[in-house]
């Protein structure tokens, strides 16, 4: 979906030809997800099928140059006013990896949050040290500017995306601490105990039990 | 109505959990108010305590009596009296003669029937343990009855026969002796038995023997009568008890009245009769001298003066306490505003901390101040020097007197609540220093009040005299600077750009701070204003009188001459001088007697005569001519004779005045002690001629100096009332004149004992003057003291010790005052701002401060505060103590020409204006440097250091 | 990166608050050693001794044992004055609050360990302005703490904490009372500083602000569990062969 669109964006700007769409795309988006032409072609092929560009000559090395139709500008219109669905949620390895590990025999749970908790921390310091590069690149002014900002938000979604699932892992290792702590505490659990807030809890109050571990 | 006092209840609330929980801060300013509400209360209940009702009064003056008549003085002609039996007035008019004078029969006027207890009472010299002492006697049957009241016997007895007596405690702790002990009465050979010692409750410091009638007295008259002295000047007055219960009615005053006899009458003291019953008040020559209520008004105006710069000085020393108090809770009046509060509540919150703390000072200052009178009465009462009636609790007046401390903790409080209700509410939550803003207002006001005041000042001391000008213009200036202070110390933040670290900070925080600043800066500097003022003025004056100042004698040099008797002490009190100070050299006086042996200097007593010198016609000051009628001849002079004339020596030379002539009798020794170096001189005196230090005295002609021998002073009195020459024999006595440049002090000249014999003059023992070889030390002074006393006679002694000040100590009493006000104003600057510096010195010690450093950033503090107000308070200070003493130069100088013009004479005015430089240094350096380091000592150096819980 | 001498050398530190019963173990046994160019980042959660940490690695607060090596000398040895001594000529705080003083400003704020140290006002303001001119800050020179921006603040405050020569930086959450952008611009100014040679610890819990860090170390319960070590090159995006590898060798070091 997104392919297509941001094909879409970049005509137009103008009319180009395939592999110039793909090398602007990367370019924008700082290859983080890596177009071939093949694809970019069957792309183009679909948007001509549905009425959205439309072939339009040559340019003077003889690639053929694809131009965004009336229907096509309408139809990114409504795709900048769209906001993007969440409503399905996509298949998360890591969520269905933390599931399946809660009681799992012989898996310590908290290994593997740690685990992942430091490549996903790795990760976020190489987008963060990207990041300062593509902020020094912005601030000396060389280099196309629009890129160069388009790469920097880019950067920063994974930033925060990563970001979002180390407070998740710091989240549910609180949260596991806490539910072993209580039924170390209290061993049979009343069923109608309501939830303590997630978050500020883990953060403030930490459990003492939690210190005999490690 | 209703809501506004609700709003004020919850204000009060608030302030008062406020003012627990900071109970430091709150003690502070507690005792700052509650310290001279406890002064101005025991002062008010003391005073009201001390003052006796009518009826206490008439018990202490009369005791049980209903009247104490006595001798109004008139030779016994009828008198109007006013009901308080003290004024009196003949019933006569005399326009133009004197009024009779002379002894009334007081006896004579009491009522047919009455009781009579007659008190009498005189002077006598008794002896004592120590010397001699003037006592009073008083011959009244003490145990009587009717003198109840009057005597308070404290031990023994009163006296029951002829040869003893009681006397009060303090003569028994002056003189040394005990109940028991025999009294000695000089110039009588009688003694007496001390049987008791009572008190007057009125006059508790009196010094008083109490024998029966006739018995201590009457003898005593005789004996000194017999020995040609004066008697002991018996009076005596009489109480009175009349049967029936009107006791001594108006109309029987009035009855004693014309015998010339006033009386004090219980019944007419406490139910006045009506002023127009009074014939005195109907008298035409009567004029009421009551003029105290003029005196009042000025009291009065000097007492509301004083408590409104102690409560303007308390404001400026507990207003900053308040301002941080607000600082401190801003956030919660920050939660105030975010819940509808408007600035009128924020502005009450703060206010009611005044309240608070203004109304728990009245209290506390108001109950200790009465009860530290109660506990302290004994004590009280012998500092006054007499008991008191009842304590006496005026509602009113201490209400009134609580009602001061909560005034002035209100005040203190006003400009804080103002500011902390002019903080937006987003300030106060965000807890963000906003943009400190000073109030525009207050230095404009101020800066046209400085102008306004010195050209006042400046128009009082240039183009008038007018002291009260100069003052007021002083004071209003001085006002200004007051309301300039917040301006003027946004001034000195100037220079903190070029302070090292320390000193920068400090005065950084105290000029960002204004709020705190401002008003201790005030306080320093009105006290130090005014200690500079009179410093100045004081200095300058005493600059003048050290000028001014004639000495006596060559410095260090004793005089101890006999004011009475017939000179025989003079060989004792000469060695008792020799034996207890350092002398060098003595040189004994005499002086020239005319009449019988025995005659006293000065005395009236028949065949008692004296010397005076006789100045030749044409050496006589023309100015003081006067002609046959009595008209002068300056009268016909123009001013400039009159001025040309001040400056001739028959006018400008001093005459001597020892003995009665200017004149002793004396040797070349006396040259000597007076540091006479005068060959010539002593030479004359070995010829046996008198030496004059006054030139007019001798006849440069014949080279002789007259005297006239007066037989007695009795007739020469008669005959200067008759503008006559006095009688007396004339002596020509050889003479030689000192040159004018020889000061000779009191001595006007100096008669060899062989003259006096060849002239056939007598004389008698003076004393003698003594040369020291170092000045005597307080100690030997009171050890001949000591001798003096139990010599017995009347010495005058003198030491010469030059110029000293006499005022020093109140000018030190200021300095010392001013400095304590400094530093107790910086200090609570400096307690505040270290409070508020706490954040700042954690990152202090974070970034590497060494741990000295928070001391002597507080001591900067302290310093910098003490510095801007003794600066501030000289420079104040100094312009209004100089301008009043120009002043008094214009003034002398004015008054100076215009006796010039009339002919009098005196040496030119020295007005001086000078710097106290002394009082300057103390305030400017000692005090700053003293505040500073007892900031930085009493400052822990240690604890600033952030020991952050692991979080 | 090895590195000659580590600036900072953790060394079995230990520090136990209270005793008896109220005894908490704040640090167990830590091990850190922190190198010129790198920034080290501590995270974990409340509780987890990372405070602590960083104010026993300042000389602020003393182990209970194991030694704190600065520049190779052992600081827990030194008496007071010398740890001020200390935190003058080699230790640079900052902190989340209670950074700059009102009083002073900006490059008065900055000069002032130099002061503090003897250096005379001019050159200390020389130096000052020279650090903050280095760091974009120049236009900030004469402004007082309250006329400026948080931001601003805490990078006038990192300016302070290198001043002199001066390589250690320990900071405090120094973003916790700023916003996302400029808590960014915070840390990108450490980040700068260490890149040009300081060492620098942050003490953190927001991963977004510990990314910034070479290395990034996971306290639990005042102990290390773990730590990321940095990839020798841009793990997830380099090789690629896009247009963007060019860049990224250009700063490559």
């Amino acid at each position: 979906m997104s392919i297509r669109h941001g094909l879409l964006a970049l005509l137009e700007l103008g009319p180009r030809y395939g592999s110039q769409l793909r090398s602007e795309f990367e370019s924008r988006t700082g290859a983080t997800w890596p177009l071939n032409v093949g694809q970019v072609y069957t792309t183009l092929s679909r948007l001509e099928r549905d009425g959205l560009v439309a072939q339009g000559g040559e340019d003077d090395a003889g690639h053929a140059l694809y131009a965004i139709t009336d229907t096509g500008r309408d139809e990114l219109r409504s795709w900048y006013a769209q906001p993007v669905d969440r409503t399905s949620p996509a298949r998360d390895e890591l969520a269905i990896k933390l599931a399946m590990a809660v009681g799992a025999p012989g898996v310590d749970i908290r290994e593997v949050i740690q685990s992942q908790r430091r490549h996903t921390v790795q990760a976020m310091q190489d987008y963060t040290r990207l990041k300062a590069r593509a902020l020094d690149a912005l601030e000396s002014g060389r280099s196309q500017e629009r890129d160069d900002v388009a790469w920097l938000l880019v950067l920063e979604q994974l930033i925060f995306q990563t970001e979002a699932e180390a407070r998740w892992l710091d989240h549910c290792e609180a949260r596991l601490i806490r539910i072993a702590a209580a039924s170390a505490a209290a061993p049979p659990p009343r069923t109608g105990d309501p939830a303590p807030p997630p978050g500020p809890v883990a953060e403030t109050a930490r459990p003492r039990a939690g210190r005999r571990r490690t | 109505m209703n809501g506004w006092f609700h709003g004020w209840r919850a204000a009060v609330r608030i302030a008062r959990r406020d003012a627990w929980r900071s109970k430091g801060r709150s003690f502070l300013v507690l005792a700052m108010i509650a310290l001279p509400i406890i002064g101005v209360s025991a002062a008010n209940v003391t005073l009201r305590t001390s003052e006796l009702s009518v009826a206490e009064k008439a018990d202490r003056t009369m005791g049980a009596a209903d009247a104490r008549l006595s001798d109004a003085g008139y030779g016994g002609v009828p008198i109007y009296q006013a009901p308080n039996g003290q004024d009196t007035m003949p019933v006569k008019s005399y326009e133009d003669q004197p009024y009779p004078d002379g002894d009334a029969d007081t006896a004579k006027a009491v009522p047919a029937g009455a009781r009579v207890l007659k008190d009498t009472s005189g002077t006598a010299k008794v002896r004592t343990e120590h010397g001699s002492l003037h006592v009073n006697v008083r011959e009244l049957k003490a145990t009587d009855p009717m003198a109840h009241g009057m005597v308070t016997l404290l031990d023994g007895r009163f006296p029951q026969k002829d040869d003893e007596v009681a006397v009060t405690g303090q003569f028994l702790k002056e003189s040394g002796l005990s109940a028991g002990s025999r009294l000695t009465v000089r110039n009588m050979d009688r003694t007496y038995l001390i049987t008791g010692a009572y008190e007057l409750p009125g006059d508790l410091a009196a010094n008083e023997v109490n024998a029966l009638p006739g018995a201590l007295l009457t003898p005593l008259d005789q004996a000194l009568e017999a020995q040609g002295m004066s008697g002991t000047g018996q009076n005596t007055t009489y109480l009175v008890d009349v049967p029936g219960p009107g006791g001594f009615t108006w109309n029987m005053v009035e009855q004693a009245n014309t015998k010339g006899v006033k009386v004090e009458s219980r019944a007419a003291l406490l139910n006045p009769p009506p002023r127009s019953e009074v014939k005195l008040y109907q008298h035409p020559d009567w004029v009421d001298y009551d003029s105290s209520g003029e005196a009042n008004t000025a009291m009065l105006a000097s007492l509301a003066t004083i408590v409104g710069l102690a409560m303007l000085e308390i404001c400026l020393l507990a207003g900053p306490a308040f301002a941080v108090g607000a600082r401190r809770s801003r956030r919660q009046l920050g939660l105030v505003g975010a819940n509808g509060g408007d600035r009128r509540h924020i502005r009450s919150i703060v206010l009611a901390g005044g309240l608070v703390i203004g109304a728990a000072a009245a209290v506390v200052g108001t109950v200790l101040g009465v009860a530290l009178t109660v506990a302290l009465r004994p004590l009280l009462e012998d500092w006054l020097g007499k008991r008191f009636g009842g304590i006496d609790l005026r509602p009113l007046e201490l209400a009134g007197i609580a009602l001061l401390a909560v005034l002035t903790g209100l005040l203190a409080a006003i400009v804080p609540a103002v500011t902390a209700s002019r903080q937006t509410v987003l300030a106060s939550l965000t807890g963000r220093r906003g943009v400190r803003r000073s109030n525009r207002i207050l230095p404009v006001v101020g800066l046209v009040a400085v102008l306004l005041g010195a050209a006042i000042a400046l128009y009082g001391s240039v183009v008038t005299d007018q002291f009260i000008l100069v003052a007021g213009g002083s004071a209003l200036a001085e006002l200004g600077v007051v309301a300039l202070t917040p301006a003027l110390v946004g001034l000195f933040g100037r220079v903190s750009r070029w302070l090292p670290l320390s000193p920068r900070l400090a005065l950084r925080d105290a000029v960002r701070n204004r709020g705190r600043t401002a008003p201790a800066v005030a306080a320093v500097l009105a006290a130090v204003a005014g200690t500079v003022a009179v410093a100045t003025y004081q200095v300058s004056s005493e600059a003048e009188h050290r000028a001014g100042y004639e000495a006596r004698m060559p410095s260090g040099a004793v005089s101890a001459l006999l004011t009475q008797g017939d000179g025989r002490d003079a060989s004792a009190l000469r060695d008792a001088v020799r034996r207890d100070l350092p002398v060098d050299l003595t040189a004994d006086l005499g002086r020239l007697t005319v009449g019988r042996a025995g005659c006293e200097m000065y005395s009236e007593a028949k065949g008692c005569g004296y010397v005076e010198v006789v100045t030749p016609k044409v050496n006589e000051c023309p100015l003081w001519v006067t002609d046959a009628d009595g008209n002068s001849a300056s009268d016909h002079m123009t001013p400039a004779e009159r001025r040309k004339l001040g400056k001739d020596w028959r006018c400008t030379a001093q005459a001597g005045s020892i003995g009665e002539s200017g004149l002793v009798v004396g040797d070349a020794s006396l040259l000597k002690v007076l540091r006479i170096d005068d060959p010539k001189a002593e030479q004359a005196l070995k010829e046996g001629k008198v030496v004059s230090f006054h030139r007019p005295m001798v006849d440069q002609k014949t080279g002789k100096l007259s005297v006239r021998l007066v037989p007695d002073r009795g007739e020469a009195n008669e005959a200067a009332a008759a503008e006559k020459e006095p009688p007396g024999k004339v002596v020509a006595l050889p003479a030689y004149q000192a040159p004018d440049s020889v000061e000779s002090y009191d001595v006007g000249g100096i008669v060899p004992a062989a003259a006096v014999r060849q002239a056939g003059m007598t004389m008698a023992p003076l004393g003698a003057y003594h040369s020291t070889d170092a000045l005597p030390s307080s100690r030997q002074r009171q050890k001949l003291d000591q001798d003096l006393d139990r010599l017995g006679a009347d010495v005058d002694l003198y030491v010469e010790e030059g110029f000293t000040g006499e005022k020093s100590i109140v000018l030190l009493a200021l300095t010392v005052f001013a400095g304590l006000i400094t530093i107790g104003a910086a200090g609570i600057a400096t307690g505040l701002a270290q409070a508020d510096a706490e954040a700042d010195l954690k990152t202090l010690a974070a970034v590497g401060a060494p741990p000295r450093v928070r001391r002597s950033l507080s001591g900067f503090q302290c310093g910098v505060v003490a510095l801007m107000g003794v600066v501030l308070g000289s420079l104040a200070g100094l312009l209004p103590g100089i301008g009043l003493r120009l002043t008094e130069r214009r003034q002398s100088e004015k008054w100076y020409s215009e006796m010039l013009d009339q002919g009098g004479m005196a040496d030119a005015p020295y007005t001086p204006v000078v710097i106290p430089w002394q009082t300057l240094a103390a305030l400017l350096v000692l005090v700053p440097l003293g505040a500073a380091l007892l900031a930085a000592v009493v400052t822990r150096s240690r604890g600033a250091l952030a020991r952050r819980e692991a979080g | 990166m090895p590195s000659p001498q580590p600036v900072l050398q953790l060394q079995q530190l230990a520090r136990v608050h209270g005793t008896g019963a109220t005894e908490v173990h704040a640090l167990r046994g830590i091990d850190l050693d922190v190198h010129p160019g790198e920034l080290v980042a501590v995270m974990g959660p409340s509780g987890s001794g990372k405070s602590t940490l960083l104010t026993i690695a300042g000389g602020l607060d003393t182990p209970t044992s194991g030694r704190v090596l600065v520049e190779g000398t052992d600081i827990t040895t030194a008496g007071r004055k010398a740890l001020a001594a200390l935190r003058r000529r080699s230790i640079g705080y900052v902190f989340q609050d209670y950074n700059l003083i009102p009083a002073l400003t900006a490059a008065e704020n900055v000069a002032l360990p130099r002061e503090l140290d003897g250096v005379s006002a001019r050159k200390g303001r020389t130096e000052a302005l020279a650090a903050l001119e280095e760091m974009g800050l120049g236009h900030l020179a004469d402004r007082f703490p309250d006329e400026m921006s948080g931001g601003q603040q805490q990078r006038v405050a990192i300016a302070r904490a290198l001043v002199g020569d001066r390589r250690l930086v320990l900071a405090d959450e120094p973003t916790g009372a700023l916003d996302s952008e400029t808590g960014e611009s915070v840390l990108g100014l450490l980040r700068t500083r260490c890149d040009a040679g300081a060492a620098g610890v942050l003490v953190t819990h927001e991963p977004r602000f510990a990314a910034w860090a070479d290395r990034v170390v996971f306290l639990r319960d005042g102990a290390v569990v773990d730590q990321t070590v940095r990839s020798g090159a841009d793990s997830l995006l380099a090789g690629q062969g896009s247009g963007r590898g060019g860049r990224g060798q250009a700063v490559e070091r």
